[in-house]
């Protein structure tokens, strides 16, 4: 399976919500998704084209555009394409269905999101801090304007 | 987990301080008996905020942030992240340098199955394997010293090549090296596979079909043990990998003694890639000249971009995923490390067995805790 019949395969099925699908390398595709077809997205790609291997999941967040964008890595152990999917969120009120359904150890990298971005992954069977204590819960660290504990700036945010 | 104990059973904390575990972690486990019906970890007690210092260190300091992630495998820590912001920049490496880079990735590989080897002997009660492994890790990590500098933080490599030229006589010191660690891996083949307690404990136990160690996200060793030949080595070749020969180890069992196996086999071939590389290294330049991000370049900046740079780790699949804006800092940097999904297969792979197999079990899986709370 070459990466360009897989976004071929991609845009034919998600036209409307796909954009800027692109080709980056033999090894490496990329597109920007709509939040709300994530699941739906990683199921087809489970299924159809054998990528069942998710390799990181994480976010960057864009203050200067009031964006938080989470950034799936999908791979596969049968080929080496792997699959870059970004999610645009607003920053004030980020929420995502979770994809532990579908990708088993997503379970993890979405409570790490949370606890380090604020993000709320709806539907994720336990979403509680994973790497931080309690008490720095709610000040999103890696956000751009975390300015370190005890100046808990992002805090009133979210 | 869930907190309420039904007649018979109860609950045993592993942890936050074991000699069992590779760092700290806490591990919940149910007990029934002897029976492990139900289990849960805890991290974040040595979570040392690696992502968040990078963001505020200049591309050149960040070499030796990424060394400290785990210290058994600084040096495809080093590659993951300078591959990156190689990808980024577009810098060319001369071959002459890859074939370095391989060779230090590799004697990194050698150490780092060494040491989980040793300490996977102490888990199960067989202290005296510790002592012949580090004896053995210890003639690698001198090999290490003589071309880095140092034991186990080397901050070797640099944009666009490495820091130093193999010294004279590495070639010699390493063929005596390996000529005794193959005798010794003949050794712990035997003494392993051939001991009746050995057998009892590790032969049919942990076991792990493909398809739940796919589902589970598993790389590296434990996966390979399982039959699935996923090597980024091979998959996704980086530096020269693509010019060597060299096979990717698997197994079909997926039990413990599969996994040791594996990482048996591992150092042999790891042995045969640096011969290789040995041989056929060409002469040449360290740096190319018209490459503005050398040693004696301070500031470094980097075109605006994304990129997930992925390389095979002693454990697994390590991705550094970089994001960079244009300027001397990168943006953001998520760090995809190969133990962090080991350490989540664990509960749901001791889930069942005896509380005597955990730490065999856990043992074989390779953690480090380290690398897994970055």
């Amino acid at each position: 399976m070459d990466a360009k019949s897989i976004i071929d395969s991609l845009v034919n099925k998600f036209q409307d919500s796909l954009v800027d699908a692109k080709v980056d390398s033999d090894i490496r595709v990329s597109a920007y998704l709509e939040p709300e077809k994530i699941v739906e997205v990683c199921q087809y790609m489970k299924d159809e084209l054998l990528f069942d291997h998710l390799s990181s999941e994480t976010a960057v967040d864009y203050p200067k555009r009031n964006e938080i964008v989470v950034v799936y890595h999908i791979g596969s152990y049968d080929h080496s394409v792997l699959m870059t999917i970004k999610v645009k969120l607003p920053r004030d009120a980020p929420e995502i269905e979770s994809i532990v359904p579908v990708y088993w150890n997503a379970n993890w990298y979405e409570r790490e999101t949370y606890e380090l971005f604020g993000v709320k992954f709806n539907n994720h069977p336990y979403l509680k801090p994973l790497v931080l204590p309690d008490e720095l819960m709610g000040d999103w660290p890696l956000r751009k304007d975390y300015e370190g504990f005890p100046n808990r700036t992002a805090r009133n945010l979210v | 987990m869930d907190e309420t104990v039904g007649p018979s059973e109860m609950i045993v904390h592993l942890g936050p301080q074991h000699p069992m575990q590779p760092g700290p972690f806490r591990l919940n486990l149910k007990l029934k008996g002897e029976t492990v019906v139900d289990a849960d970890i805890e991290l974040g007690f040595i979570h040392k905020g690696i992502e968040k210092i990078l963001e505020n260190k200049t591309y050149l300091q960040g070499i030796p942030i990424v060394d400290r992630i785990c210290y058994l495998t600084a040096m495809t820590n080093e590659e993951a992240y300078v591959g990156a912001v190689e990808k980024l920049a577009d810098i060319e490496v001369p071959e002459r340098s890859q074939y370095i880079r391989v060779i230090v990735e590799e004697l990194s590989r050698l150490q780092s199955h060494l040491l989980g080897m040793g300490e996977f002997g102490a888990f199960i009660g067989f202290v005296s394997m510790f002592m012949y492994t580090i004896k053995e890790r210890e003639d690698i990590l001198s090999l290490m010293d003589m071309v880095t500098g140092a034991r186990i933080t080397h901050t070797f490599l640099r944009f666009g090549g490495v820091r130093d030229d193999l010294p004279e006589g590495f070639k010699e010191r390493s063929a005596a090296v390996f000529a005794s660690l193959r005798e010794q891996i003949a050794d712990y083949e035997r003494l392993f596979n051939h001991d009746e307690i050995y057998k009892q404990r590790c032969f049919g136990v942990g076991i792990l079909e493909a398809k739940t160690a796919r589902d589970l996200g598993l790389s590296g060793p434990a996966l390979r043990a399982t039959g699935v030949a996923f090597d980024i080595r091979k998959d996704e070749p980086y530096l020269v990998y693509k010019d060597l020969d060299f096979k990717v180890c698997t197994a079909t069992d997926g039990d413990i003694a599969a996994r040791i196996n594996v990482r048996l086999e591992e150092m042999l071939e790891s042995m045969y890639i640096i011969e290789q590389c040995l041989d056929q290294m060409p002469n040449g330049p360290l740096f190319f000249e018209d490459s503005s991000y050398g040693v004696r370049t301070p500031v470094m900046r980097v075109p605006e971009g994304d990129v997930f740079h992925r390389v095979e780790d002693p454990r697994g699949e390590m991705g550094f995923y970089m994001v960079s804006d244009g300027s001397d800092k990168p943006y953001r940097v998520k760090i995809r490390g190969p133990v962090y999904p080991t350490m989540q297969a664990l509960p749901p792979l001791i889930k069942g067995t005896t509380l005597a197999d955990v730490a065999a079990i856990a043992g074989s899986m390779d953690g480090c805790t380290s690398e897994a709370d970055r």
